[in-house]
């Protein structure tokens, strides 16, 4: 090994998330070269000062706050199982949700992972402007796409720019939505034949059907129409998504009559 | 499920609390960002893996939440202070091991780690955190930031770097001979 090599090995080293192999080189070479070993002390000593760092302890009240918070919801869900017919529609759909499989599928979890990545970004959109229409145009000079900007502004939903993204190595249309800052992301990815159905477990709204799945925290939406699978991400609650997913839905099919 | 989840998550409590104040670096701010995080984390528990770490998942979770609470408030999060600052090489000068400045860093005292940690920018603070004082592997590292495992690497040797010199520069205004309270 060189000095080059133990160079960018060695906070793997000190990590301990070097192979077996590589630490007897690293090992090996640092007893020849004193100025190697220095380095690896040196990056040792700085771990080990981290390390010895006093943490806070989280205040006594905040703990008992969420405990009350835990509880007094976990009793609130078991009261909600006992509701007469007429609230059994919204009991079912939180049911639904709760029932979600565990992992999402990969185009799913893709599609959070855009929403984290671009939710850090000052301005996300390549296109920043608040009318759907100079955002459906930009798609179709863009990429050729024909995409439906839905309007959430009653809901106090405001769309604030638009973004050409890959997804699963897929061209997908992306429109960035703001409730307060609240981002909600809206994803339209082309379908391939096998996702015309998408896995995961099923919420009927409004007379269709959705698969929802909760990730790293943030709530997922998402449909296929055979041709498109339509993605919402959002921080929002379900019933909001769902309430954006059915207007996508109907604007949609009303662009197809026409 | 609620003493469950009491069980194998609230037992996180310090850790969230104390990476939480690490990121907000105001204790009202990290409180509420650490409830938020607990009830979304028991909302979902059900989808928890049993067999993964549940620290990272909670911190996942956590770090979503600091994110969306401050674009709510309209503040700039990771974008400008990162700069693009993960395209920066790691070059040979970032420290010389065995120099007169190596040994300043015994005279370092704790303050003086807060200090330069919260000086960090986001990205490398993170990173750092969650590796060296949280123990996180840089697989659970990289799943929390939702970012390769390489990124996580090179952000690591940069905060390291950075912290180093902060710490460097502190021990200096020092004056050396002050030894650590």
């Amino acid at each position: 090994m060189t000095c080059a090599e133990v160079r960018a090995r060695l906070h793997a080293y000190v990590d301990g998330e070097l192979s077996a192999s590589d630490i007897a080189e690293l090992d090996g070479h640092c007893v020849e070269c004193q100025e190697c070993a220095a380095r690896v002390a040196a990056e040792h000593e700085l771990r080990q000062l981290l390390r010895r760092q006093p943490r806070d302890a989280a205040p006594p009240e905040l703990r008992a706050r969420i405990l009350h918070r835990v509880r007094r919801e976990a009793a609130v869900a078991t009261a909600r199982r006992w509701l007469p017919v007429p609230a059994l529609a919204a009991a079912a759909i939180v049911a639904a949700l709760l029932l979600a499989a565990r992992t999402p599928p990969p185009l799913i979890a893709d599609l959070v992972d855009k929403h984290i990545a671009y939710a850090e970004l000052e301005r996300p959109g390549e296109l920043v402007t608040s009318d759907p229409r100079e955002v459906a145009d930009w798609f179709r000079s863009r990429a050729g796409m024909r995409v439906t900007v839905p309007d959430y502004s009653p809901a106090g939903i405001h769309l604030t720019g638009a973004r050409l993204a890959e997804a699963h190595e897929r061209r997908a249309a992306y429109l960035l939505y703001e409730k307060g800052r609240t981002l909600l992301s809206v994803f339209m990815v082309p379908a391939l034949a096998r996702e015309a159905d998408l896995p995961g477990r099923r919420v009927a709204y409004r007379d269709h059907e959705y698969v929802a799945y909760e990730h790293k925290g943030y709530r997922t939406i998402s449909w296929s129409d055979g041709q498109t699978v339509y993605g919402l991400v959002s921080m929002l609650d379900y019933q909001a998504l769902l309430e954006c997913a059915d207007r996508l839905r109907a604007e949609r099919a009303q662009q197809t009559q026409l | 499920m609620t003493e469950e989840f009491e069980q194998v998550a609230l037992v996180h409590l310090d850790a969230l609390y104390h990476v939480a104040l690490r990121l907000t670096r105001n204790r009202a701010e990290a409180e509420d960002v650490v409830q938020e995080t607990c009830l979304r984390a028991f909302r979902s528990f059900d989808r928890f893996n049993p067999g993964t770490n549940c620290r990272a998942w909670l911190f996942t979770i956590l770090r979503n939440v600091f994110l969306n609470r401050v674009r709510t408030r309209g503040r700039e999060v990771l974008e400008a202070e990162a700069g693009g600052l993960d395209q920066v090489e790691m070059t040979a000068d970032t420290h010389v091991g065995g120099s007169p400045e190596e040994q300043l860093l015994q005279t370092v005292l704790h303050g003086d780690v807060d200090r330069a940690l919260a000086a960090l920018p986001l990205v490398f603070r993170e990173a750092v955190m969650l590796v060296d004082i949280e123990r996180l592997s840089y697989r659970e590292v990289a799943e929390v930031i939702g970012c390769p495992i390489g990124t996580v690497m090179s952000r690591l040797s940069r905060g390291r770097a950075l912290l180093r010199r902060a710490l460097v520069r502190f021990a200096r205004e020092h004056g050396y001979v002050k030894e650590a309270e």
